[in-house]
């Protein structure tokens, strides 16, 4: 069922408008500039913010930091729509990419912790004032969000190597 | 072009670009991405602070952060000098190279500038902040455009 699925979208997505323009002369690298500045918006802002929970700027109170936070999310909601325009215009290169597969399960995990994180610990956090070190389940969602992060720019980097068919997922 | 030339026959060069392992040239790839992340990232985060996003943080204190942007910066100046030395032609004979290099380096003096006058001295950065961020945007998106435009390969080579 899910590959036939699969296989529907492999025909069905270049067919769409959204690929249609991808197609253009100017559109891909235009998305792919996006991408890389919705990822910087992202790092710069939760990636900070997983440093601080780490220990980093301890001068500086976690919630005033977590006020940048919005930003990251819209890189990350540039991220998602650059990211599904790559999707829908080339679905070959992706769908059966090991990295690709990796890539989207880092972000799942990503999405977990940022959930387990605003769900336990945002309380007692934001309580937190200067100097204060934030507790240990709070620094290890941090430390774990960031190695995440760059676990999705590792996998993304690596896409361009692990293109099908000359590489095949070996879970597919 | 004889210079690249020469570089792009060291054992160096044919190293960086031929060894079929992940942690060369796939890896220098990565850093340069990282780099990247926290080196533009960091300085937009600083710069829309000034621009009044977050104005509960203290100004001053973002200064903690500079160690993140020195790292940033050094990682990609390492990162960006092996890839260099691999592609070298590739790069030089590249008017686009030259832009993104004239970027960052007017990307590092607004940080300079605004650690120095903003931060330390309290004056007011919003100038600063705004060409920053177009100094900073503009390096993203000129590195990425290296991709497609290139003209020699390498020197004895067309794209």
């Amino acid at each position: 069922m899910l590959k036939a699925f699969m296989e529907m979208l492999l025909h069905w997505l270049p067919t769409t408008t959204i690929a249609y323009y991808m197609r253009g002369s100017w559109e891909w690298p235009a998305a792919e500039s996006l991408h890389f500045i919705g990822l910087s918006m992202l790092i710069g802002t939760v990636g900070l913010f997983d440093l601080r929970l780490l220990g980093l700027g301890r001068s500086i109170p976690i919630h005033a930091l977590h006020r940048l936070v919005p930003l990251g999310v819209l890189g990350y909601g540039i991220n998602v729509f650059t990211g599904i325009c790559f999707f829908t215009a080339q679905p070959d290169l992706f769908m059966f990419n090991p990295s690709f597969h990796l890539k989207v399960l880092f972000m799942s995990i990503a999405g977990v912790n940022v959930l387990l994180f605003y769900t336990t610990m945002l309380r007692k956090v934001r309580l937190l004032g200067p100097g204060e070190n934030a507790p240990l389940p709070a620094r290890i969602i941090g430390g774990v969000s960031l190695f995440l992060w760059l676990g999705v720019i590792t996998f993304g980097r690596l896409l361009t190597f692990y293109k099908p068919p000359s590489h095949w997922c070996p879970w597919c | 072009m004889q210079f690249t030339a020469w570089l792009e026959h060291t054992a160096f060069s044919i190293w960086i670009r031929e060894s079929p392992s992940l942690l060369v040239f796939p890896t220098f790839l990565i850093v340069h991405a990282f780099g990247m992340a926290f080196l533009a990232g960091t300085n937009a985060a600083l710069d829309w602070r000034i621009l009044g996003v977050a104005p509960q943080i203290p100004l001053r204190l973002m200064e903690k952060f500079f160690p993140v942007l020195w790292f940033g910066f050094v990682i990609n100046l390492i990162s960006g000098l092996l890839l260099l030395i691999g592609y070298p032609t590739k790069a030089l004979t590249n008017p686009v190279f030259y832009i993104k290099i004239g970027c960052i380096a007017g990307g590092m003096v607004m940080m300079m500038l605004i650690r120095n006058r903003v931060i330390r001295d309290g004056r007011d950065g919003k100038m600063l902040a705004i060409v920053s961020l177009i100094f900073w945007i503009s390096a993203i998106v000129a590195g990425r455009l290296l991709a497609y435009t290139c003209t020699y390969l390498m020197a004895d080579l067309q794209c």
